[in-house]
């Protein structure tokens, strides 16, 4: 079961990313990216392309997380430009329309069959009671928390971050107010476009990886980031690192195997049912 | 008028005559088509219900749901488990039953997502979607393995034969919808989609609004999955997977598929595009990304192909309509003196002696550390009209929220007549008889004003009814559509409607915002007509003094979420303390 949760914690720590940058543009962005882990499955294929054409692997990574960051910058730019003041679902739709977009220009680009990726931090990095903890498991739940940490420092204590908020929670006062709204908002799709793809670049070798499977890794992180609510960041993190090991201790028991597709999917209603325990209406008056 | 013209104008006959001709045009097709097309004709006709069903989730209710295929497989999987176990009752009765399992799948997929927006049901269907999807492909579909084969119902098993069936199936449920869509819960979906607390306000359940928009939705989608299954004779999880369902989500909203006809065209594209292209010799996944790029476009620009063609049409037809100079011309003109005063007095005495209708007592409201209302009392004799005035941020608004059942953490209580209204959910009070108007505009603007009040008296006014109540406040005929009516009106549409569901108290939030000097003398007159005419007392809220003067027997004055003075007109009216909230203390010197 140990060993299962263990292995299984890779998994978590890609959907602990995803969940904080979903929960970063849910934020700051009014957006539910559901093309977000399209985006690293997008840059993530163009890499393992790169280096298939004998360019060293490091340049192709770094050539495929560029991708990434500029695809996302095109779909948030698309978003920002047009709808400014629409509501999140209709931004949300989008998404949406883009992640359909992306997974069947892979197929076009890439072929329909799974890649493989060589591994960015192969091998196993320590044991504990016997059980492997391998390089990419310590390098994902890491990351995660670095992000989260991050985005919580950046936000509160500096005066982007300030003027982040402002344009989350006010948009048109903060741009009468001089704060530049549209680069802002691209610039958090360029950043959580980059994390994204470093994320699935590094962790695509160990994951079922063909371009549906990691495009709706986005799933997964949804479950976690409802858990905080799209709101906060540290819940998201716990979220995703626990339904990464609850996946993996299940992996061990092969009667589970169809239960264990329902688990994110469980955890979304569960999660929705508490967050709406209180009378919600969609307008304050 | 010759008769076939009567037939197409008639709004209850003309959907049955389209359905026919609709049919007719199938059959020829079913006789024509060559070969190779009749196969694509009938998945272009399958998507077409795929997308109809899609249409009032998406189009309609305004609702974000990405599992259209895998209610579809819900279908598949009960028209191929019922084969194998060659249920009783054969192909057309499993196909039913695939419909009704997948509307109960629908019910239980909804209900979590409902009370939240869109997007929560977004995340949830994505999430159906792919775990159906993963469960799927290890069980695969019932007799899969074997190579069970579907049988085709009696007299339609070629393909030809079996297109015509599903021609037959979908021209029913299309009539079906257009009928669904034109009833109460098509009124219902579309002011969802607008705004909730409006159509909680109408004494309709948003749940049950969102809840039937969906499980009609999946339904529909069942049946066109047992179509499928019937149509492949084995089914396969390839056909019903999440990304597939992605598109077709995409699709809905490019055509715009709560429009019947567009609902067909984007079938016919669902099969035209990737046919195209195989043609071309481009591969097909260039259809999903060509349908990726149209719904970014769509959804970017906030238009479908659909409602621009509709859009054109009308605008040619009241282009025509008014070179024939038949623009009506609608508002609220004041009557004369004497008309007024005759109205006044031939309006039907009550003579009853004065009850108390809503009564108010001990009600606060506090937002974390603001106390908004401070125990408030107020009554509301029947057949009166009563003003609530005070200066912004009195705590107005705050009041009528919480006695209309927006607030649920209020204390105090609130009576209508004999029944406590305490703890009642919105749509429960609207029912019992206290209706209310906004401040905002909350008039869907996809309606016509004629159903708006069919909607708002959740059926009860009658043709004429509604005429009347319409042409009594001056607003447009029943046939415009909102959207071409001013806002400043679209208030008045609202009191109208509100007014035809013969509500017991009726709470006017700022009526008159928007109205020339002109129309509030003739509202003002309209509202003392109200109680004596249509039995309903009112309680207004409104800034206009000369408006509040007019009109209300007692005022009470609230000022910082207390009741400041309460009591008849001339009292209230002078007291220094009412005096000195409106004017400030330097003008009293």
């Amino acid at each position: 079961m140990l060993q299962g949760a263990l292995a299984g914690l890779a998994a978590g720590g890609v959907y602990a990313v995803v969940a904080v940058c979903l929960t970063l543009m849910a934020q700051l962005v009014k957006v539910i990216n559901f093309s977000q882990a399209a985006i690293g499955m997008f840059g993530a294929f163009i890499a393992v392309t790169f280096a298939d054409a004998h360019v060293p692997q490091w340049l192709a990574v770094m050539l495929g997380i560029l991708c990434g960051v500029v695809l996302s910058g095109v779909i948030g730019w698309i978003i920002a430009t047009w709808l400014p003041e629409a509501s999140i679902s209709a931004r949300s739709a989008v998404t949406v329309a883009s992640l359909l977009l992306l997974i069947s220009m892979s197929y076009i680009l890439f072929g329909t069959k799974p890649k493989t990726f060589r591994a960015v931090f192969p091998g196993p990095a320590f044991e504990v009671g016997g059980v492997v903890v391998s390089q990419v498991t310590v390098v994902m739940v890491v990351l995660a928390v670095a992000v989260a940490i991050a985005a919580k420092i950046v936000l509160s204590k500096t005066g982007v971050g300030t003027s982040l908020r402002a344009i989350a929670d006010r948009p048109v006062a903060a741009e009468l107010m001089g704060v530049p709204v549209k680069p802002f908002a691209i610039g958090v799709w360029l950043v959580t476009g980059l994390i994204v793809a470093v994320a699935i670049a590094i962790v695509a070798p160990t994951q079922t990886s063909d371009a549906a499977s990691l495009s709706l890794l986005v799933i997964p992180a949804s479950a976690a980031a409802l858990l905080g609510g799209f709101r906060r960041l540290d819940l998201a993190v716990i979220g995703g690192l626990a339904l990464g090991m609850i996946q993996g201790a299940t992996a061990q028991f092969p009667e589970l195997s169809l239960v264990r597709d329902w688990i994110p999917l469980v955890l979304i209603v569960v999660f929705l049912l508490w967050n709406q325990r209180k009378e919600v209406w969609d307008a304050a008056r | 008028m010759p008769l076939v013209d009567r037939v197409f104008r008639s709004r209850r006959l003309s959907p049955f005559v389209y359905g026919a001709l609709a049919l007719l045009v199938f059959l020829a097709l079913g006789a024509l088509l060559p070969n190779y097309l009749v196969y694509l004709a009938i998945t272009a006709i399958v998507a077409t219900i795929a997308l109809i069903g899609l249409g009032i989730v998406t189009g309609t209710a305004g609702m974000i749901a990405l599992c259209q295929l895998t209610f579809a497989a819900v279908g598949a999987w009960i028209v191929s488990l019922f084969t194998v176990l060659q249920v009783p009752g054969g192909y057309l009765l499993w196909l039913v039953a695939g419909g009704v399992v997948a509307g109960l799948a629908g019910v239980v997929i909804g209900l979590p997502a409902l009370r939240l927006r869109g997007v929560n049901l977004a995340v949830v269907t994505l999430g159906f979607a792919a775990a159906a999807d993963a469960t799927l492909l290890k069980t695969q579909f019932p007799g899969a393995p074997q190579g069970t084969k579907v049988p085709r119902p009696e007299g339609f098993t070629d393909d030809r034969g079996f297109f015509v069936f599903c021609a037959i199936v979908l021209v029913v449920i299309a009539v079906a919808v257009h009928f669904l869509q034109k009833s109460r819960f098509g009124s219902g979906w579309r002011s969802v989609a607008f705004s909730e607390r409006g159509t909680a306000s109408a004494g309709t359940s948003v749940r049950l609004s969102k809840l039937s928009a969906f499980a009609v939705s999946a339904a529909i989608a069942g049946i066109a999955g047992g179509l499928i299954a019937g149509q492949v004779g084995t089914a396969y999880p390839a056909g019903f997977n999440t990304i597939q369902s992605l598109a077709l989500y995409v699709l809905a909203i490019v055509s715009g598929s709560y429009l019947l006809e567009m609902a067909l065209f984007g079938g016919i594209l669902w099969v035209l595009i990737p046919e195209l292209l195989k043609r071309l010799g481009i591969p097909q996944d260039w259809g999903f990304v060509v349908f990726g790029a149209l719904g970014i476009q769509a959804l970017t620009t906030n238009s479908n192909l659909g409602q621009d063609l509709r859009n054109a049409v009308t605008r040619r037809r009241r282009r025509r309509l008014q070179a024939a100079g038949a623009a009506a011309e609608s508002g609220l003109v004041p009557l004369g003196e004497e008309d007024f005063a005759t109205a006044l007095t031939t309006a039907p005495a009550h003579g009853r002696a004065p009850r108390a209708l809503l009564t108010v007592s001990g009600l606060s409201v506090t937002f974390g550390q603001v106390q908004a209302l401070q125990n408030v009392d107020l009554t509301v004799e029947e057949g009166t009209i009563v003003g609530l005035i005070g200066p912004n941020g009195a705590g107005k608004s705050t009041f009528v929220d919480a006695i209309a059942g927006f607030l649920p953490q209020h204390e105090g209580t609130v009576r209508l007549g004999d029944d406590a209204l305490d703890g009642l959910p919105p749509h429960r009070r609207a029912r019992l008889g206290l209706r209310r108007t906004f401040q905002q505009d909350r008039v869907p603007p996809s309606l016509t004003v004629g159903d708006f009040v069919t909607f708002i008296s959740r059926g009860r006014a009658t043709v004429a009814e509604t005429a009347e109540v319409l042409e009594f406040l001056g607003c447009p005929p029943a046939a415009t559509r909102i959207s071409n009516v001013d806002v400043g009106t679209r208030r008045l549409v609202e009191v109208a409607a509100n007014l035809a569901a013969k509500p017991r108290l009726l709470v006017l939030d700022e009526p008159a915002a928007g109205l020339s000097h002109e129309e509030h003398v003739a509202f003002g007159q309209r509202l003392r007509l109200i109680p004596a005419r249509y039995g309903t007392s009112i309680l207004i809220i409104e800034h206009d003094l000369d408006l509040v003067r007019s009109v209300c027997g007692s005022i009470t004055v609230l000022n910082f979420g207390e009741v400041l003075a309460s009591g008849d007109q001339e009292t209230v009216m002078n007291d220094p303390e009412v005096l000195k909230a409106y004017m400030g203390e330097t003008e009293m010197l």
